[in-house]
């Protein structure tokens, strides 16, 4: 169009091809993107508070965890840590795909990483099953902070299961358009993060056992 | 200087126009993604909040107007003080600013056609709404939150308050969180990536500055309310224990992720106002903002060092000197920011040729009373004075002189000032002026004698003192004040009604502001610009040249972008002009998932957890619709 400047048209991109040109050429990030790293500006502030409560209430106790709670078993959520951690690596793939327009790669690394989630949330869930047998939330501020921290990370994890799934559906339905490049962007940056606090809470639930 | 649109432009104008026109009446209410209109919405809704919040403030006084008051119980007291302090804060200043000015006037400010997400923005507001309407409900049913809006722990717990009163509270702030967070994300995202080509960060204006600072500040600040909140609720609701000594909690632990809230809390409320007062100074001065680079870090830096204060709140609670002093001194440096803006604003009017219209007024007296409460907030960081006042009126006087009398008379100017733009009619200058006295007099009549009060020893939250003491008469004028008080705002409001629709036609730009909404018609058109604004300086409007040829550039059809919702994205720190964007237009799912939640919060109150698990699939639905129609890239 005369006498605007050579910049691109989001929304002419359609194709994956189009997108991926999109935002290649994009100078700044985009408005997606940013919107997703504030959002988890305010998770980490969130799990700032739950881990600064963890040992607010660990420093104030004359014994942490309190009588008859045997401390955490150290290596099983420390495996199944590892392993969440790792599927930063098919994520930053499948955003570095998304841009160069490769839609089936995309597909392919969510699903691979999905599968990852998936069997860590459901190892997951058994111990904390297994948890809630030995001792409960009732029981002590131990085991409220200690379940509390656990539940809102889990949360975070299948939260990000759905959108996973969300997104997949849409690359599927919709294709590799320029929103859900970004979209794709956003998941990756968001597991990115959850991965990262993935590790810090494991180590604040584990922190009396080390 | 109305921008006459030549017979070459109209049909650009008239092509805009058909593209961002929305549904009409009240469908088109609901559904709008219009940054203007969710801006009204936003202002009715926090005015309609702050009435309820002014009655329960009248209550208090006149229940206290003398000794052995009988007009409520000491039970309704508690429920009135407390939703006095919560509406105030949450459902009538923190909307009113960032809520109704911020969304109006920053993409205006910016040379935007609407905020960086459109629908998100719609979002935050209904969600405002049904958290309002959430904590109003339990006044309705008679059970409303009454441990005070700080609602310390043990009185807050279960064992203490058995009724669902605190739940209201905790849930009710927890959802009234979502709403301000995603507004928060939604502002810096505007802010950094939606400014019009060539405003670079040190062209943005001041106002604009100020509400980035909040907006950071609420994003990492409600988390931690967010979770005290929920460990209150857990605590209540399922019987754990954070908050229980006997069991290992901790009462302290929830003062503290208060106040690490609360603190930037207060700064919360009061950045806006200075960033009103630096859109309303210049413009009735005539003359630049004296330190402008200084003044944008400096509201930066107030929200930055108001995450270090918190325990100045806790002052009595028995903490080691060590960390007191530590407190002491971090609250006083807040002093050294203060003071520059400060200076800034009596500097700029004193070397200007300050024009003492209505909305100057309110800023001076902002400034009078900015003062009186930080210099009493001063006096408030001393740990010896704080622990011989604490709790008495004392506080109730700073605080309200800080959060009144500064806070909110900047809100106040504002309605004036932006009110031709928003209504393009011009409201009473005298029928202003005489509202303003009425303020003002009102302001200091009920908060100054509180100080004495509080000094002769009048604890606060008590629902009524015996007489002979030497306090009747002080608190006798004090109800008298609020009275004259709630008289200058009632005809500050009767003022703006009457005028909006017998007001003169206002035209774009009645006072000869500096900044950019000043340049399109009043109300602005639902696109807000039809051609994108060139910007060289922080004061657009006073570069004749740059609208001239913005003017030239619409007669000849460039830079409209009239190819559908669209506006320029631009990069964050120079405003290169990077991409367009094509904007959502209207949608009703903002307003459902909005409805989802409301749902979600009121089954939790309830303890029907089953119901809230499926409100909240029903809500991530929503979300899916959301995403399925309307996306157009």
């Amino acid at each position: 169009m005369k006498g605007t400047p050579a910049v691109t048209r989001s929304s002419a991109a359609w194709s994956a091809a189009a997108a991926g040109r999109v935002s290649r050429q994009r100078m700044a990030q985009p408005n997606g993107w940013w919107g997703m790293a504030l959002f988890l500006c305010a998770e980490v502030a969130l799990f700032g508070t739950l881990i600064g409560s963890y040992f607010y209430l660990d420093f104030q106790s004359h014994q942490w965890p309190p009588a008859g709670i045997k401390p955490p078993g150290v290596v099983l959520p420390l495996l199944a840590t590892a392993a969440l951690a790792l599927t930063s690596l098919p994520m930053l793939h499948a955003a570095r795909s998304a841009r160069a327009g490769r839609r089936g790669s995309v597909i392919a690394l969510i699903v691979i990483a999905l599968v990852v989630q998936c069997c860590y949330l459901a190892l997951q869930i058994l111990l904390f099953r297994h948890d809630l047998n030995q001792f409960t939330p009732q029981g002590s501020a131990y085991g409220s902070i200690y379940f509390t921290l656990l539940a809102v990370h889990h949360a975070h994890v299948l939260f990000g299961i759905v959108l996973d799934l969300t997104v997949l559906f849409f690359l599927v339905y919709r294709g590799l358009t320029n929103y859900w490049l970004i979209g794709v962007r956003g998941l990756a940056l968001y597991w990115h993060v959850v991965n990262v606090l993935a590790v810090i809470v494991v180590f604040t639930q584990l922190s009396p056992s080390l | 200087m109305a921008t006459v649109i030549s017979p070459r432009a109209k049909p650009h104008v008239e092509r805009l126009e058909r593209i961002w026109t929305e549904r009409p009446g009240l469908v088109g209410w609901v559904t709008t993604t219009d940054h203007k209109r969710i801006g009204i919405m936003y202002f009715f809704t926090a005015l309609a909040f702050f009435g309820a919040g002014g009655v329960e403030a009248l209550l208090i006084r006149t229940q206290l107007i003398g000794p052995n008051g009988t007009l409520l119980s000491p039970q309704a007291y508690d429920e009135v003080f407390t939703m006095h302090g919560i509406t105030m804060i949450f459902l009538f200043v923190i909307p009113m600013t960032t809520g109704a000015f911020g969304n109006y006037l920053v993409p205006l400010m910016i040379g935007a056609r609407d905020m960086a997400f459109p629908r998100m923005n719609a979002l935050s507001y209904w969600i405002y709404l049904f958290s309002g309407l959430f904590m109003y409900l339990a006044l309705l049913q008679g059970h409303a939150p009454n441990a005070g809006w700080f609602d310390y722990v043990p009185l807050a717990s279960k064992k203490f308050d058995p009724g669902n009163n605190i739940d209201f509270y905790g849930y009710g702030l927890i959802f009234n969180g979502i709403s301000s967070t995603a507004a928060s994300i939604n502002f810096i995202v505007t802010i950094f990536k939606m400014r019009a080509p060539g405003m670079s960060l040190n062209r943005m204006p001041l106002f604009c500055f100020a509400f980035l600072a909040v907006a950071f500040a609420l994003l990492f600040a409600l988390p931690s309310l967010s979770v005290a909140a929920l460990f209150l609720e857990l605590d209540r609701q399922l019987g754990f224990h954070f908050y229980d000594a006997a069991f290992g909690g901790a009462p302290l632990l929830w003062q503290n992720l208060f106040w690490i809230f609360g603190h930037p809390e207060v700064y919360i409320i009061i950045l806006p106002a200075f960033g009103i007062a630096t859109a309303i100074i210049p413009t009735f001065s005539h003359r630049r903002m004296v330190f402008f680079p200084l003044v944008a870090l400096a509201e930066i830096l107030v929200a930055f060092l108001g995450f270090g204060v918190w325990v100045h709140h806790m002052f009595t609670v028995g903490f080691a000197t060590v960390t007191t002093v530590y407190f002491a001194a971090a609250s006083l440096i807040i002093v050294i920011p203060s003071a520059i803006q400060l200076f800034s604003w009596i500097t700029t009017i004193l070397t200007g040729t300050p024009e003492f219209k209505t909305p100057l007024l309110f800023i001076v007296g902002f400034i009078v009373y900015f003062i009186i409460g930080g210099l009493s907030g001063v006096t408030l960081a001393a740990i010896p004075f704080d622990q011989q006042v604490h709790d008495s009126y004392y506080v109730v006087a700073h605080f309200h002189f800080v959060i009144f009398g500064a806070a909110v008379f900047p809100i106040l100017g504002g309605m004036y000032f932006w009110f031709p733009k928003v209504t393009g009619r011009m409201y009473n200058e005298t029928v202003g002026k005489v509202s303003f006295w009425l303020t003002f007099a009102g302001t200091f009549i009920t908060f100054f004698p509180m100080h004495i009060v509080g000094i002769l020893g009048m604890p606060r939250r008590n629902y009524t003192y015996p007489g002979g003491l030497g306090w009747s008469l002080l608190n006798f004028i004090e109800s008298i004040g609020a009275y004259i008080l709630a008289s200058g705002l009632v005809l500050i409001v009767a003022n703006l009604a009457v005028s909006r629709f017998r007001g003169a036609p206002a035209g774009n730009d009645p006072f000869e502001g500096d900044t950019l909404e000043w340049s399109t018609t009043s109300p602005p058109p639902p696109y807000n610009y039809p051609v994108i604004p060139t910007v060289s300086s922080p004061y657009p409007m006073w570069d004749e040249e740059d609208r001239k040829r913005d003017n030239r550039r619409l007669e000849r059809g460039e830079g409209l972008l009239e190819l559908g919702h669209e506006t320029p994205a631009s990069t964050v720190q120079d405003a290169q002009w990077d991409e367009i964007l094509s904007m959502p237009s209207y949608s009703i799912w903002p307003p459902l998932t909005a409805l989802m939640l409301a749902g979600v919060f009121t089954a939790l109150v309830m303890q029907h957890y089953f119901i809230a698990l499926g409100f909240l699939v029903a809500d991530g639905l929503t979300l899916i619709g959301w995403h399925h129609k309307g996306v157009r890239t």
